[in-house]
This record gives structure tokens, sequence and C-alpha cells, in this order.
């Protein structure tokens, strides 16, 4: 690809006997935005960490500008990184913060021109006005933002973002999300930003990278990882799926829900039977399903706004969880402590299995 | 009920413990403005002068009572002690520095540093005199050999001081300015050092005044040219007039204008390090 940034090449880092990143590679092009997904402990941020050359890789190259980097010290790179907890300097002011890279770089700008540029980006994020503020006296958004333009005034053509979110409240998150892919545009920077949220790597990815145990095991944009997860494991990640476990041959699926035929599935190391929340609908114990059925307690329900989950356990155990879009008329309601029968639309399951068919 | 007897018992018994911390400072002090040159090292206060601190700066009229041979002493401890200050506290950074990643034998390397504080200070100054006379065969001077013994002894100090602040330090701000294209060095000078400035002043506050009153070291190490502690000491065995406790009252009240010096400083960089912490409790 001629407008790669950044390549990753078999890199591997262990930690002790732990494996945090084993034999990951991927490639980035010029202005892409890319989301990092895993649990905590998946590496997502090791792989930060190695790309921006806080930590070395055992093993694999780095490249960046098509130029191997792997063994290049972090102040060298060029690479800018936003941490989870902004690492702003606390004896600087806003202003200084922001022109820390150029004052003590090797930019050989003037100290005129340098403020110059400090100021326009402190405009860009909307911070102007705070310049001359010390960052204790400033909110935990504005911070986000100093962070952010900190490192956009060197120009970077790469920013690493580590969950730059998290320590946000709901509303500023949801803002900063919008300012993020905007100032992106504007600039034409490739990001990469790791997260442990499923919406804000669904929200902010033009591709998603799915990371379990080191490894990458799904990239792809955020509609074909949320339609057709890679592997049981990243349908368990998004956070969107009842899983059940089971048994797949001959072109049918033995569950508790009895046996189903299964018209296409996904090759997988186990044989996984996978229904979103949104498809799952209930039904009186006493009617009779024409598809799956599967006989489930009604435990509880919680509002979220613009839908309503539903919990409901099977005999095994085994939380069954319903979402019912509001845009979609009143929902049913359910009586605690009492069984329904649970049915979908077997065309609109997703079937892992080591029989399969693609 | 219990504590109608054991709070007062309790107060009598603090006040009891001042009054004996601070007892001979103050018997000191009086004796200090004692008349002189008849008046001696006792009561009754005969008549209250400065004769004495006169006396010390050679403001009074010759008499029989040579001027403190202090001058010179005070001069060389002073020099000493900011030597070893310097010294130690530089070596204390660096090292406590090194001690922020695991290295092999560190372990090792961390009790050789500690083992400075623990020998017994008789045993390190006799030995670095028999060291240096009988083994190197150099002469032992307050500046060579003394200086030496002063840094063993102030480094551990410096090096504990600095190795608990680093401990707490969040490294990212240093990853963060690498990654704003500031190489480490200038990196450690405009972040890191301005961040733990705290820790440095009570390093140095430690080594200078562990440096300026040490004894049982220098006694040996030093040579010839004596140290103020030195040289107080020897005064001792001749005859004592007041004119030692005035002597007294103006270091004391030098180490009271370091203190404040210091506490200043202080109160200067722990304003820096709220705001750091203030920064955390958000992350």
């Amino acid at each position: 690809m001629d407008t790669s940034v950044f390549r990753l090449d078999g890199v591997t880092k262990r930690y002790g006997d732990l494996v945090a990143l084993d034999n990951a590679s991927l490639e980035a092009g010029a202005n892409e935005y890319i989301s990092f997904l895993g649990p905590s402990g998946s590496g997502k941020t090791t792989l930060l960490r190695v790309i921006a050359g806080f930590e070395a890789p055992e093993a694999g190259r780095v490249f960046f500008n098509g130029r191997d980097i792997t063994n290049l010290p972090a102040h060298e790179r060029g690479i800018g990184f936003v941490f989870q907890n902004f690492a702003l300097f606390p004896h600087l002011t806003v202003i200084q913060n922001v022109g820390f890279g150029l004052t003590h770089g090797k930019s050989g700008l003037s100290a005129a021109e340098i403020e110059r540029r400090s100021l326009e980006m402190i405009e860009l994020v909307g911070l102007s006005g705070m310049e001359g503020r010390g960052v204790d006296q400033i909110s935990g958004g504005q911070r986000q933002r100093v962070a952010l333009a900190r490192t956009l005034t060197m120009h970077p053509k790469l920013v690493l973002l580590d969950e730059p979110l998290g320590a946000l409240d709901a509303n500023l998150r949801s803002r900063m999300r919008t300012e993020l892919r905007a100032i992106r545009e504007r600039l034409g920077v490739t990001f990469v930003h790791v997260t442990g949220s499923e919406n804000e790597a669904l929200a902010m990815g033009d591709r998603v990278v799915v990371l379990d145990r080191g490894r990458i095991i799904q990239t792809g944009t955020p509609g074909e990882v949320y339609d057709s997860p890679a592997s049981p494991d990243v349908a368990h990640f998004l956070n969107r799926f009842n899983l059940f476990d089971g048994n797949l041959s001959g072109g049918r699926f033995n569950g508790v829900f009895g046996s189903v035929p299964v018209p296409r599935s996904v090759r997988s190391d186990r044989d996984v039977y996978a229904v979103r929340y949104d498809r799952m609908r209930a039904l009186p114990v006493s009617a009779d399903a024409a598809g799956p059925a599967i006989k489930a307690r009604f435990v509880a329900s919680e509002y979220l706004g613009s839908s309503m989950m539903n919990f409901f356990e099977a005999e095994d155990g085994h939380v069954i969880e319903m979402e019912h879009h509001l845009s979609l008329g009143t929902p049913q309601t359910f009586e605690a402590r009492q069984d329904y029968l649970l049915t979908w639309n077997p065309e609109q399951a997703i079937v892992f299995g080591r029989e399969a068919s693609r | 009920m219990e504590s109608r007897i054991l709070k007062p018992a309790l107060g009598l018994y603090v006040a009891l413990f001042v009054l004996f911390l601070y007892g001979p400072f103050v018997v000191l002090t009086i004796i200090s403005f004692q008349q002189g040159p008849e008046g001696g090292p006792q009561f009754p206060i005969i008549e209250w002068s400065t004769y004495w601190y006169r006396h010390i700066f050679g403001l009074t009229p010759p008499s029989r009572i040579a001027p403190l041979p202090f001058g010179e002493a005070l001069l060389r401890s002073l020099v000493l002690a900011f030597m070893t200050m310097v010294v130690s506290t530089v070596l204390g950074v660096m090292s406590a520095q090194a001690f922020r990643r695991k290295f092999k034998g560190s372990g090792v390397v961390f009790y050789l540093i500690v083992l400075g504080m623990m020998v017994p200070g008789v045993l390190t100054g006799l030995g670095t005199s028999l060291l240096a006379n009988n083994v190197i065969g150099i002469e032992r001077h307050w500046y060579t050999t003394a200086f030496a013994t002063h840094v063993a002894y102030t480094f551990p100090f410096a090096f504990l001081v600095m190795l608990a602040i680093l401990n707490r330090f969040d490294a990212s701000v240093e990853e963060a300015s690498w990654s704003l294209g500031v190489d480490p060095w200038t990196t450690f000078r405009k972040v890191t050092f301005p961040l733990i400035f705290p820790g440095v002043l009570s390093a140095m506050l430690f080594a200078f005044t562990l440096s300026l009153d040490e004894f049982p070291r220098t006694l040996f190490a030093s040579g010839r040219d004596q140290t103020l502690p030195l040289a107080i000491y020897g005064t001792f065995s001749v005859e004592i007039h007041p004119n030692i406790f005035a002597f007294g009252v103006l270091t004391t009240l030098f180490s009271f204008a370091l203190l404040s010096v210091y506490g200043l400083l202080m109160a200067m960089s722990v304003r820096r390090a709220r705001k750091m912490a203030m920064q955390e409790d958000i992350a």
C-alpha cells in the first residue's frame, strides 16, 4: 500500500511468562481512524506502547512512514500519544503544555512562532482564554483537550490514544467523540484509539481491530465486525450476542434449544451458536414456537433510554438477554419469576463450528 | 474517667520532655549574655551584656581570654558540608533514578549503598585513616579523606529520600515528553527534575546538616586541620568561657535560618506537587 502510514510485522512482547503480544501484524493507511477493541489484559495498550516506542518488542518489526523504527527511541519517532490520565505537565500552564514539544524539541522555531502555533492549536480545541491557566485550574474535559492539543501541535502523522475518553463522564465522552473525528478530518492524521468499550470502538473507528490474549483476532469495518464476527470470542466482546454451546454436524446445530438447520456457518475451533440480543422474541410458555425455542425464567429488565433490556435465566443457569428497541413500539411486560419461551428466526443466527461451510 | 488522670499525666510528661529538650539551649542562651571578661559560665548573671558576642567577632579590647579559634574551622566545615551536599545529592538522585528499573544485582547494590549509614562512624573513620596512611600512602585532609567519609555517610540518606520520591512518581509525564520529540536529558531537566524538586531539597538538607556536625568519622579522617565540631571539642579540654555559648546560640540561629529557607522552598514546590496529585486523582 502506497498510503501506508504504519505497519506491524509479527510483533511479539512478553513480560516474564506472560505473552502480552503474540505475533501481531497490522497495516494502517493515512487519514484512517482505527480502534483497538479488547478486554483488559488483551494487549491493546501494550501494542500502543510498542508503536510509540515506550516498550521494545522481543520479535517483529514496526514500520512508520516506510521506515523501520523498531529500534528508534520514542522521542525520535514523531508519533503522538495521548494518555489515559492525560499526563499533563502539572508545573506548566496550558500554553506551556501545548508548546512544550516545540519549545524543548528540535523544532528550531522562534518563541514568537511557537506561541502563534500554540495559540492556533488552543483555539482549534476550543480552549481560547485559558492559555495562562494552570492545568489544575481546568476541568477534566478541558485537560483532555490540552493533552490532545499538546500532541497535535507537533503535526504528527500518527496519534495514539490510550482510552482517552475513559476518564470523562458520559456526556463529555460523546462530545469529545464527535470533536475527535472533526479534528482528525481537518488535520488528516491517522488516529489509533484503544478502548475497552465496544460502543466507542464501533462508533469511532473506520476500522476496528479486535484483540484477545495478545492476538489480533479480527480486523474490519465496524459493520463487518458487528454483523459477522469472525469468532465466538469477537461475538463475546461485542456484548451484543447470546452465545450457546452445542454441536454442529450435518448442517444442523444441536443445542439446548433443540436441533436447528444451519444454512451457513463460520469456521472456528469450537461450536457456538450466536443470536443478537435484538433478534430474540419471547412467547408465552404454552405457545408453540415454529423454530428453535428455549424455556427461561424472567429475571429483570433495564431501561436504556432508546431500548429495553430484558434478562432471562435458562434452566441451566445461563443468562439470556433480549433487547427491545423502543422505536418499534411499546415493550412487552413480563412477570417476575415466570417462565417464557424464547425464540428467534434461525436465518438471523450466526453459527461457528469446526464443520463449517465457509 | 480514665482520661481525667491520663490526659494531664501525659501532658505533664510531654511538658517535661520539651523542657529537657530545650532546657540546655535556654541555659546556654542565658549564660551567653553574661558580663565579661570576668563573668564565667555559671549563675548568677553578674550583669547582662553582649560582651561575649562581641568577643567572638574580635570587637572587644584585648584580654587574657583568647578569641575562639573557630574562624577557619567554621569556614572549613561550611565548605565541606556544601561539597558533601552537592556530591551526595547528585549521586543520590542518579542512583535512585537507576533503581527505577530492575537491573541485575540491584538488591546487592541497594544494601551496599545503605551500608554507608549503618556502619559505625568510628570504624569508617579509623578504617579510612588506616587506608590512607598505610595502604595508599596519602596524607589525610578534611577535603580528601574526611570528605570521602562524609559522602559515604550522607549519600545513603539522599538516596533513600530520592527513592521514596521516585517510587511515587508517575512516569507517564516523561513518556508524554518523549512522544513530543523531547530527548530524555531535556525531559529530565524540564519535567522530572522540577517535579521531584521537593525531594531533592530534603536530600540536600539531610546531607548538609549531617555533614556539618559529623564527628566520629571526621575525627580520624580529617588530618591536621580541624572542622568545627572538632575545634569546639578541642576548646572544652582547656577552659570554658561563655563565648562558646554565644557561639552555640549563633550556630543554632544559623540552623533555623537554613530550615526557614528550606521550608519556604518546600512550600513553593509542594504547591506544585499538589497540582500533580490532583491530576492523578482525575485519572
